[in-house]
């Protein structure tokens, strides 16, 4: 599947988009649990950024399907 | 949300072009036209700030721009509504995001602009990154609100 990260998360895991296996029965937290034990440092982001699928935010617990996208977010500062 | 075809959502890379959108929201029904157009600050918390850089999810961001068009046709007695917000690197000075809003009378225009500036700085996937003369930041945001354990809830009920 595919893996969006954007504002300071792409410059900590050192791209904006990666393409995954995913585990089946995976939620989004388990997602981001894959990438931070690829990206350690990825860990204390985790309180401050929101997630997606399929362009709509998503809470943590929200099941995925392999042909899925979902997005890493940092707070938005647009405007 | 029902989409309003007069309304127009636009990312652009280039100028917004802030007349164009203005002429596309008039009517001879409408009374008001309200327009915000944010543009960038030559400082941040007291830095001298030489340009920005923004970059958007953009798939997202343009589904988010027209919820928010959706939702102040719902909320205000408005007529149409013009959104653009502009990636890549900006100046000081140039327009970053501009909104107009038409309506039959002026109270609703302003509301609704005031609702919609509020809602994108909110919830629509956009970031600036801020350049000092000493290096860059990515600038303080806001965390969107995100519907919280839906999936636990179907599952329990």
């Amino acid at each position: 599947m595919k893996v969006l990260f954007f504002g300071g998360l792409k410059e900590v895991v050192g791209g904006a988009e990666e393409f995954v296996e995913l585990k089946p029965g995976s939620r989004i937290e388990d997602l981001f649990a894959q990438f931070i034990s690829r990206c350690p440092e990825l860990a204390r982001f985790r309180s401050s950024l929101v997630a997606s699928r399929n362009q709509e935010f998503a809470a943590w617990s929200t099941p995925l399907d392999s042909g899925d996208e979902v997005a890493f977010l940092p707070p938005v500062s647009g405007g | 949300m029902s989409i309003h075809p007069s309304d127009s959502i636009l990312l652009v890379h280039e100028s917004i072009d802030a007349s164009a959108l203005v002429g596309s929201v008039r009517t001879g029904g409408d009374g008001a036209i309200v327009t915000f157009d944010g543009c960038v600050r030559n400082q941040s918390h007291g830095r001298r700030t030489l340009y920005l850089d923004y970059e958007a999810y953009e798939s997202m961001a343009l589904v988010k721009m027209r919820e928010i068009a959706a939702e102040v046709h719902t909320k205000f007695q408005i007529d149409r509504v013009a959104l653009a917000h502009r990636l890549g690197r900006l100046e000081i000075g140039e327009t970053s995001v501009f909104i107009a809003v038409s309506a039959p009378h002026r109270a609703a225009a302003f509301e609704a602009c005031r609702y919609a500036i509020d809602t994108l700085k909110r919830s629509v996937p956009i970031w600036k990154k801020e350049y000092f003369e000493d290096g860059a930041v990515w600038a303080d945001g806001e965390l969107p609100p995100v519907p919280q354990d839906t999936h636990t809830r179907k599952s329990a009920s």
